[in-house]
């Protein structure tokens, strides 16, 4: 599965010093322990938000969408706007555990769990939109292509709408038999640690009879393999699809050929901090700092820095086009708009390209993409930001389209939009409480793969230096002529 | 051979009690309900197969009871059908709306015994098939809840009997005190006669005409100057250069939809031979007349007499003087025009000034307008009030006497300057009976209330103008007991008749027998022998002139003046508790339901500290419909309202509409949510000089540290930008600019579609999809800006043919209005003076449509014809298609604004009382059966009239012969906003028919063509005309 070479000059991926064992008891520890009052404080304050959410989406589903403050020039705003925000966040999980590991990179290991995991609780959340932001919900089966006595009429396969559905319900079926997939293994060693008969029956339920026989682990690995073959290109589709809402139609701001690949990077972007926000948190309060290391947090900020500087490229490129172009119309909506800060929604814009834009070129400095505090920061910063962009392109293009006549009053959330957004806060977090404590967050057989090939040498030889300060380094290298690395040719 | 045992347990081989036992009862299992009998059903064991049943019944019983979500309703067929109704054919009743002195010929649509809808009596030589706003509105204001439904005294119910003796015996208890009859302008001769009937049976009583908004210095005026106290008929169709002082007359003036036809007939444009009339107007505040006028120039109110005396000189060729620069270089220019077309000129003012208006007439007769432009032959009975018997009266009230009181269409509580002076006067009056239909504010202070019948519930007729005769014949029995006021007066009088009969012998007499009679009634109109049809000059008096100039000119107003203006849709408060008049944006202000002060932007500027010009400001001003608040101050009685900044408004004049803080008794659309009257009275700001009321003033203004929502249904005015001015939006130039240049419009299209094959082959270059032929009928519309005023009478006119849910205030001010047709109103140029222009936006009916695409359901589709459908109960409510729409013209339900949904009663407090009262009953029958009423969360927008259309067809189709859209002026089917509207603006019919009329329109005016952003490929199938103005400068219009 891993490529055996192991760098000499990598970090290590694990921490410590560790072995099997204590790799089982570090990450199933948190599952077998009783909760923390941290753990039930934060569940029942999800669980609240969740309720109110499902009140604020029984107000609009019974008193109608006019609950909302969306009207006859703006027909979508939070809605959708925290629809593709969801969305994109649901990103990174897949991306993490299928594409990496296609790339064979090792470090995926500590991080896909939980990213898969927040891939499955996002896009249940980004669900309930397009749902529920349905005039009349309990019709909403009429999207599904099923044969029918009405003539029998079939959905309209021209609407980027319809692909959406087929988009989502296929990225989440395989993200979620992807994830659970990686989980059988390690549901089976919770089984195997159980003490009680209803977790041994639970989790023996839920690892499929797992038994670790070395043709279930030929299988498990092929299945992974082809899922992961699988989810590749549905991490570039989805928000292709996505994007193909706004792209395909005629309002000036959405009609924008680079959305594909504009939306896919911002969805990486928005997916990655999103991680970050939940792995800072993880592993300080289960105590995991081993398996999620600086590395690991390293890494995934040169990805953000990466998309984010993709986005910053589309969002000039729209805005050279706006004017390369020379149509008016889309000069409005860029340059005025959107650009101006001095106009109803110059704001939005501004705070979108400093949280997505500016923000994150911090992180092309080490320190700072090593630094704790700051990649916390700036998660919840790129997030914002996310929202933002989201925001921008909805909300700002439909305000002001083609006829002046229609540009609407100020578009603004009601209650029971906001409530409904706090509602799906609610539900990601229920799950991901929930998740934390019922599942292994890290996955334990894929660490115990790379454990003893994934830093050792460093370990041994690379990790001495690290700990020397640059003083000490230089003097030291300053007695061995010619050599770069102290005991490099030792053996 | 022995037999070996076979065995399959120990207990078979030892064949033990047990074993004999359990084989015995191998198959004792009962049948599944038997056990019901002991322990009942629900103790019965529930067996995996009885699972099943059990579950698959009461799946079943679930889906059969989910899908049956709406109750059905079962109507009952006639036992014996009524000869003259066809259950869902229409009947057509030629009638005549008549309010307080306005007569407009109608044909009242009446479905299975309900009148449901206005239309215009193409019949009528006055009004040519024309109709406004509140003509089209009249209809719901007979299903109006709060019409009284039975006479009362003193609040109580009595019957017709008790009322009619108690008011017999208190006349003849009167002791010869005079009787008076209060009256708005009547001009039904029958009436008359009824009236006067009573008054002889009663010495020394006398019959008052009162208006609201009085036109005493015009009948005024022409006594002294043609010996006749009446107002001519004019004709603006036969004027080359009109002026106007302050005369609203496409709006609100004495008959604005007889002017507006006319008017129409000047700006229609021939491209060959291309001329415009040329219209100047001065004015105060910016009003529907002065938004169409091709120069107009703004002035204080008080200088409206020197304007006149200035124009006067100008026009015999003196100078012009006592009046500002930028007036003096429009009088200058107007005197020349009108000067240059004598015989053909017409100048007319509102102002309600004797001495102004002898002014204008002695214009009128320096260009020999009498007898061209004005016609003294058919003298007009719109309005007769004169203000001076009021202001008697009310003191004779006072003095106590008057003994008795009858009031029928003025509301003199409401709309005198001096409202206390009335309430007093009325106590004081021995008998006060009101005919109000509601208990309006005069009604309220009255002993008996007679409630009047609605006018779609009565006989009558009305002579609009000497000589022109227009009759009224209900449509429907009588919805409540309420008598036709005529009918009252005449028992009250003792006659030996009711009032149909004397009906009958007046006109049976005059239009020779039966036949006559039944033609009379069934065009609507007559016309009497002899009625001259060329207009006819007056005599006319000159020695009042030079009077009237010094006692007009020179007067010097203060530093903000005040005007009272009329809405086109509210009038004197006749529109205030219609809810399709409230909701329908006022043509100016774009606004709906509120009263608010008109202010300029260098108001604006100075008072409410927000510059338009800055983009910032001019944005928060638009985007937030939270206004700040003025009081407004005129001869110490205030008004406290918020300002809505309108361009076209002299700088420190303020307008304020009249018609609004009603009585609570006059129906919910004129209260809001919470139950207060909607705005103020504007009407006690008037003063009374001692011959007319004056509706302008001096105030004093202040900026409250407050603000009041105003909702608006646009909110933003121009087509140009910073990036560039969207000409495709919007086309305008000047006549002598088309002159020029007469192919400018093909070239702008030419240019703009050049990437994509130019004009010719935009169709097929614009898509990478294959173009098909569309053969048989393809419908299309064709609007001529040029034509269309703005007035609005389309979009009434589509409330009542779509029942378009009225969403109330809260929700327009959230931008959830739900009109398919909409006017926009766009300013270009000067931004204190801008010219301005209205286009009417309705569903464009692509051929390419964005919103077809992108529907995930296909609820919105293409029919064949040309049409984009909407599949009201396919739709699920995404918005998509909405959004994706180019020109916004889709409409969603945002709640259960119409009752229809599926979770009923659940809307109290989430929407307007008014959207409430519209699903009453008794409101509801004015509901268009043949419409759809669209549930909440569902999406929808103009359907052309399809039901019409449908109509229109079968019909061509049962007569065998090919549908006819305007060839010959024949026409199987008109869209309502095309039927209602009083310009002929708007012609629809099938582009593919060679000879129908929109085929003809576009072809005959290709040069001012065009499409609504083009560009887009969408291939609307309307198409708007350019509009032109007869205007010296050439509007710039290039991007």
């Amino acid at each position: 599965m891993h490529l055996k070479y192991e760098s000499q000059l990598r970090e290590p991926l694990v921490d410590g010093v560790k072995d099997y064992h204590q790799v089982t008891e570090d990450i199933v520890r948190p599952i077998e322990a009783k909760p923390s009052k941290l753990w039930y404080i934060g569940f029942f304050v999800s669980a609240s938000c969740l309720l109110f959410g499902v009140y604020s989406v029984y107000r609009e589903v019974t008193y109608g969408i006019g609950q909302w403050n969306l009207n006859k020039t703006i027909g979508w705003g939070w809605d959708i706007t925290n629809f593709v925000w969801w969305v994109g966040i649901g990103h990174a999980g897949t991306l993490i555990s299928a594409i990496l590991l296609l790339f064979r990179q090792g470090w995926r290991t500590g991080v896909n769990r939980a990213a898969e995991a927040m891939t499955i609780f996002a896009v249940m959340c980004a669900g309930q939109f397009p749902i529920f932001h349905m005039g009349r919900v309990w019709m909403c089966f009429f999207i599904f292509p099923y044969p029918n006595t009405r003539g029998p009429v079939w959905p309209n396969f021209n609407s980027p709408l319809m692909w959406d559905v087929f988009a989502i319900s296929t990225y989440f079926t395989v993200s979620l038999l992807f994830w659970y997939s990686g989980l059988i293994p390690d549901f089976g060693t919770v089984r195997d640690r159980a003490k009680t008969k209803l977790r041994k029956k639970l989790y023996g339920i839920a690892s499929f009879g797992w038994v670790g026989s070395t043709k279930h682990w030929q299988r498990h690995e092929a299945l992974s393999l082809v899922l992961a073959g699988l989810a590749t290109p549905l991490v570039l589709s989805v928000h292709t699809i996505v994007s193909m809402d706004f792209a395909t139609s005629v309002i000036p701001g959405w009609h924008t050929t680079i959305f594909p690949p504009y939306f896919v990077a911002g969805a990486i972007f928005s997916g990655f901090a999103m991680t970050q926000t939940l792995l800072v948190v993880i592993r300080k309060v289960f105590n995991l700092q081993e398996y999620i290391t600086l590395g690991h947090v390293e890494a995934m900020n040169k990805v953000i820095v990466l998309t984010g500087s993709i986005v910053g490229c589309a969002y000039l490129t729209e805005l050279f086009m706006g004017w390369y172009s020379q149509n008016k119309y889309e000069g409005y909506t860029f340059w005025y708009s959107r650009a101006n800060l001095f106009s109803p929604y110059g704001w939005a814009y501004w705070g979108m390209m400093t949280c997505n834009v500016l923000s994150p070129q911090i992180f092309w400095f080490r320190k700072m993409r090593r630094n704790l505090f700051v990649t916390f920061f700036m998660s919840v910063i790129v997030n914002v930001g996310m929202w933002f962009e989201r925001f921008v392109i909805i909300v700002t293009s439909l305000y002001r389209d083609y006829l002046p006549s229609s540009w609407a009053v100020y578009y603004h959330p009601s209650i029971w939009e906001i409530g409904f957004y706090l509602g799906t806060f609610g539900l990601f977090f229920t799950c991901f409480f929930l998740f934390s404590k019922y599942f292994p967050t890290i996955a334990i057989a894929e660490i115990k793969y790379i454990l003893k090939t994934s830093g050792e040498s460093f370990k041994a030889k690379v990790g001495s230096i690290e700990m020397q300060g640059v003083e000490e380094f230089a003097s030291e290298h300053a007695h061995i002529d010619g050599h770069v690395v102290a005991g490099a040719h030792s053996h | 051979m022995e037999q070996n045992k076979h065995w399959q347990s120990f207990g078979e081989l030892n064949n033990s009690e047990a074993f004999q036992i359990a084989g015995k009862d191998e198959f004792k299992q009962e049948l599944p309900f038997e056990g019901a009998e002991d322990g009942g059903f629900f103790k019965t064991p529930t067996p995996r197969r009885d699972f099943l049943k059990y579950l698959g019944f009461s799946t079943a019983a679930a889906a059969i009871a989910a899908s049956c979500e709406i109750p059905v309703k079962k109507s009952i067929p006639f036992a014996n059908k009524p000869e003259d109704i066809v259950p869902g054919v229409s009947n057509y009743y030629a009638t005549t709306f008549v309010q307080d002195g306005d007569v407009v010929s109608v044909l009242a649509k009446v479905r299975d015994g309900r009148p449901i809808k206005i239309e215009g009596n193409e019949l009528s030589p006055i009004t040519e098939g024309g109709t406004s706003a509140r003509v089209q509105a009249s209809v719901l204001e007979l299903y109006d809840m709060a019409r009284l439904r039975f006479p009362t005294m003193g609040g109580n119910e009595v019957t017709f009997e008790a009322a009619d003796k108690g008011i017999a015996a208190a006349l003849a208890g009167l002791g010869g005190a005079p009787v008076v009859v209060l009256t708005s302008t009547i001009n039904s001769p029958t009436t008359l006669d009824a009236i006067n009937q009573f008054i002889a049976k009663f010495p020394g009583s006398k019959h008052v005409q009162y208006d609201a908004v009085s036109y005493t210095g015009m009948l005024l005026a022409n006594e002294a100057t043609y010996g006749k106290r009446a107002i001519p008929s004019y004709r603006f169709e036969n004027a080359k250069v009109i002026a106007s002082i302050g005369a609203d007359f496409l709006g609100t003036w004495l008959s604005p939809v007889e002017f507006t036809k006319q008017y129409a007939k000047g700006r229609k444009l021939e491209q060959k031979n291309p001329s415009l009339s040329r219209h100047f107007h001065f004015e105060t505040v910016a009003s529907l007349t002065g938004s169409n006028a091709d120069e107009r120039y703004l002035h204080k109110p008080s200088e409206t007499g020197a304007i006149a005396a200035a124009l006067l000189s100008a026009v015999k060729g003196q100078g012009v003087s006592g009046v500002s620069d930028k007036v003096k270089e429009g009088i200058t220019k107007a005197a020349k025009e009108l000067t240059a077309n004598k015989g053909a000129a017409l100048v007319v003012s509102g102002s309600n000034d004797v001495n102004i208006q002898i002014i204008v007439n002695a214009i009128n007769e320096e260009l020999q307008a009498s007898g061209k432009t004005i016609d003294w032959s058919a003298t007009v009975n719109y309005k007769l009030g004169i203000d001076k018997n009021l202001a008697d009266l009310v003191a004779d009230m006072n003095a106590g006497k008057v003994g008795a009181l009858l009031v029928h269409g003025a509301n003199p509580v409401y709309s005198w300057y001096d409202k206390d002076k009335v309430v007093s006067g009325l106590a004081k009056v021995k008998l006060s009976v009101s005919f109000s239909p509601k208990k309006d504010e005069t009604a309220e202070h009255c002993t008996y209330i007679i409630p009047d019948s609605h006018y779609l519930e009565s006989w009558g007729d009305a002579e609009p103008k000497a000589g022109f005769y227009s009759f009224i014949q209900p449509t429907i029995h009588p919805l409540f007991k309420t008598r036709q006021w005529q009918d009252s007066l005449l028992k009250w009088s003792g006659a030996a008749t009711d009032y149909l009969t004397a009906f009958k012998t007046y006109w049976g007499a005059k239009l020779g027998g039966v036949a006559g009679w039944d033609k009379a009634l069934q065009d609507g109109v007559a016309t009497a022998a002899g009625t001259a049809i060329t207009p006819a000059a007056g005599a006319f008096n000159a020695s009042g002139v030079a009077g009237a100039i010094s006692a007009a000119a020179g007067k010097k107003g203060g530093k903000y003046e005040v005007v009272l203006y009329q809405k086109v849709g509210i009038g004197a408060g006749q529109g205030t508790a219609n809810p399709w008049l409230m909701e329908m944006p006022d043509p100016v202000t774009k606004a709906t339901w509120d009263n608010y002060v008109i202010v300029s932007p260098k108001l604006a500027l100075d008072v409410l500290k927000i510059d338009v010009q800055n983009a910032g400001q001019a944005d928060a001003y638009e985007v937030n419909p939270p206004k700040k608040v003025l009081t407004v101050t005129v001869n110490g009685k205030s008004v406290k309202l918020p300002a809505v900044i309108i361009p076209g408004t002299e700088e420190n004049t303020i307008g304020i509409a009249v018609g609004y803080g009603r009585s609570k008794n006059v129906g919910l659309a004129a209260l809001t949510d919470e139950g207060d009257p909607i705005g103020q009275n504007a009407f006690p700001l008037a003063s009374f000089n001692g011959s007319s009321v004056q509706y302008f003033g001096d105030a004093d203004i202040k900026l409250e540290d407050d603000t009041y929502i105003v909702a608006m249904t646009q909110t933003h005015n121009v087509y140009t930008t910073p990036q560039g001015t969207r000409t495709e939006v919007m086309k305008e130039f000047t006549l002598n600019s088309f002159k020029k240049k007469p192919g400018q419009v093909l070239e702008d299209r030419e240019h703009e579609l050049k990437p994509w094959g130019g004009v010719d082959n935009f169709e097929k270059d614009g898509t990478i999809y294959p173009v098909y032929k569309k053969p048989g009928i393809h419908w299309g519309m064709s609007v001529d800006l040029n034509t269309c005023v703005g007035c609005g009478a389309c979009v009434v006119a589509c409330f009542a043919e779509n029942n378009i849910p009225m969403v109330g205030k809260r929700e327009v001010s959230r931008y959830h209005d739900m009109h398919w047709i909409r006017i926009d109103r766009y300013y270009s140029g000067d931004i204190d003076n801008p010219t301005v222009v209205f286009q009417p936006l309705m569903c464009q009916h692509c051929d390419n449509a964005p919103c077809e695409n992108v529907c995930p359901v296909n609820a919105t589709n293409h029919s064949s014809e040309g049409l984009n459908q909407m599949a009201y109960n396919r739709c699920i409510g995404t918005r998509y298609c909405a959004n994706n729409c180019p020109y916004k013209v889709r409409r969603f339900n945002w709640a259960d604004y119409t009752g229809a949904d599926s979770f009923p009663h659940n809307q109290q407090g989430h929407i307007s009382n008014v959207t409430m009262g519209m699903n009453e009953d008794l409101v509801r029958m004015v509901l268009n059966p043949d419409v759809t009423v669209r549930s909440r969360g569902v999406m929808e927008k103009c359907s052309f009239c399809v039901q019409r259309l449908q109509e229109g067809k079968l019909k061509a189709k049962k007569e065998s012969r090919p549908l006819k859209t305007g060839e010959n002026n024949e026409w199987d089917v008109k869209t309502a906003c095309q039927q209602a509207c009083p310009t002929n603006a708007i012609v629809f019919g099938d582009k593919n028919d060679s000879k129908s009329a929109v085929t003809v329109n576009r072809a005959e005016n290709n040069e001012r063509m065009f499409r609504v952003i083009e560009q887009l490929h969408t291939l609307p199938n309307v198409t708007y005309l350019a509009k032109v103005r007869n205007r010296d400068e050439e509007i710039v219009t290039e991007g």
